[in-house]
């Protein structure tokens, strides 16, 4: 008995706070982030290359790529490969996930971001903020996961698409007809998914 | 006072943990990889998916027809009118449906929702000039509240059956398609008759196809950057648009 009520004080005592600054620390990971990005992509005096390297390695640190490319594979296959084809699906997945992202930043025009709430859900933390435009309102959640006492993002869900998930399926669905080797090749051919359109205003 | 009754460091052991030691590759990382495997398979919709083949090819269709007709419109369209007044032809759309929403609220027992859609519907058709404009949420801060059949009878428990991608509208199930029957009931531009010619669809295809045309020059290069995201467009969509309904409808 006197444990339980022992371990119940220093669950009051203990875990609450660390679990509320938890939430505060990664939202405002999420906060600073989205300022210092934004600040570039407004910034026109930096020419575009130099610009996308500084949004990158700005982004880097708190996304957990590496973990992306192999919950997005999914176990069973991931485990199939050997460590250099592992390495290979993971640079080719990150490159491909970096461009498309720096890619949606140029569609960017007046939004605004609002970064809402940060609640915990389980041992994760979900970011929930707001892409605002002109009348438009757009959720997009950032999920975060701790690994070695950091917090990073392993999935972004914008209005309710899990981007792991939906990730996940088109492998699964493309491994079933076609070869490991097959998708290598097409992540390797920039934009090959489809037909590029390039222009756009 | 605490709502999560478990400790802060309740983690879900790794049931599986050894299951890949024999093949010898990073044993390290498994548990992780194992808690989030389970994680992601738990979250996986499956999607009925009968009509593949011919969703796929409708989706070609739509695609061709998205790029070759409507992008180009939207093109010259923008050129000619600029953006604040498009942004106005949105919100007019939009206004329009509010007997939609309000019935689909009602019908979901969401009664806030509905009087407040219905003061938006009072101020933005007054103040706001017929909708072209949204005092309601710029002034008083009252925010649209989208419902729609579809999600009316998915609060009900129905499923969302199986995907069917329709042509012009895009991915679509059984249950979404069968509720644009009662939806364009009470769609105004679906009333929409010349006077005179009550069998005639002209007039609102004619309001349907502006108002796609107008959406789609508000959304420059959006749809173009989804595509080239995705490994497999036809699967990407028909899971997006299923994640995004079960969202709404959750909501």
């Amino acid at each position: 008995m006197r444990t339980v009520i022992l371990s119940m004080i220093f669950a009051l005592v203990f875990a609450q706070p660390s679990m509320a600054s938890d939430q505060s620390e990664v939202k405002d990971i999420v906060e600073r982030n989205i300022k210092i990005v934004i600040d570039y992509v407004k910034d026109k005096g930096l020419d575009k290359q130099t610009r996308n390297q500084k949004i990158i390695d700005t982004v880097v640190p708190f996304f957990d790529f590496d973990f992306m490319a192999k919950v997005c594979l999914g176990k069973e296959q991931w485990n199939a490969l050997n460590d250099a084809d592992q390495k290979k699906f993971t640079d080719l997945f990150v490159k491909r996930l970096q461009e498309s992202y720096l890619e949606k930043l140029d569609l960017y025009t007046d939004e605004q971001v609002v970064v809402d709430t940060a609640k915990k859900v389980k041992s994760r933390i979900y970011v929930v903020t707001y892409l605002v435009s002109k009348g438009d309102r757009m959720e997009m959640i950032y999920k975060f996961k701790e690994s070695g006492n950091e917090w990073k993002v392993y999935d972004l869900e914008i209005l309710g698409v899990s981007m792991v998930l939906t990730y996940r399926s088109q492998f699964a669905g493309f491994l079933k007809s076609n070869s490991m080797d097959d998708l290598m090749k097409k992540l390797e051919q920039k934009g090959s998914f489809a037909v590029p359109t390039g222009e756009k205003k | 006072m605490q709502s999560d009754s478990n400790g802060p460091n309740t983690k879900v052991a790794g049931l599986n943990g050894n299951k890949h030691s024999a093949s010898g590759k990073k044993p390290e990382n498994d548990d992780e990889l194992d808690e989030f495997e389970a994680e992601f398979e738990a979250a996986k919709q499956e999607v009925s998916d009968p009509l593949e083949g011919y969703n796929r090819a409708m989706t070609t269709f739509n695609d061709r027809l998205y790029l070759w007709v409507l992008v180009p419109v939207a093109k010259g369209y923008s050129a000619v009118l600029p953006e604040a007044p498009r942004r106005g032809v949105r919100h007019f759309f939009h206004n329009l449906l509010y007997p939609l929403r309000f019935v689909n609220n009602l019908l979901q027992f969401k009664i806030k929702n509905a009087g407040e859609e219905t003061l938006r519907f009072v101020t933005n058709t007054t103040i706001g000039i017929l909708g072209f404009w949204d005092p309601a949420k710029e002034w008083f801060g009252l925010r649209p509240h989208d419902e729609d059949f579809g999600q009316t009878l998915g609060f009900y428990g129905v499923g969302a059956g199986p995907h069917i991608v329709l042509p012009f509208f895009g991915p679509s199930n059984l249950r979404d398609t069968f509720s644009m029957v009662p939806d364009n009931f009470l769609d105004p531009v679906g009333q929409a008759k010349p006077i005179g010619q009550t069998d005639s669809y002209v007039a609102e295809y004619g309001v349907r196809g502006f108002d796609a045309v107008n959406e789609a020059s508000l959304r420059p290069g959006e749809y173009e950057s989804l595509k080239k995201d995705a490994v497999d467009f036809y699967p990407f969509l028909r899971d997006s648009y299923e994640q995004m309904r079960n969202k709404q409808i959750k909501e």
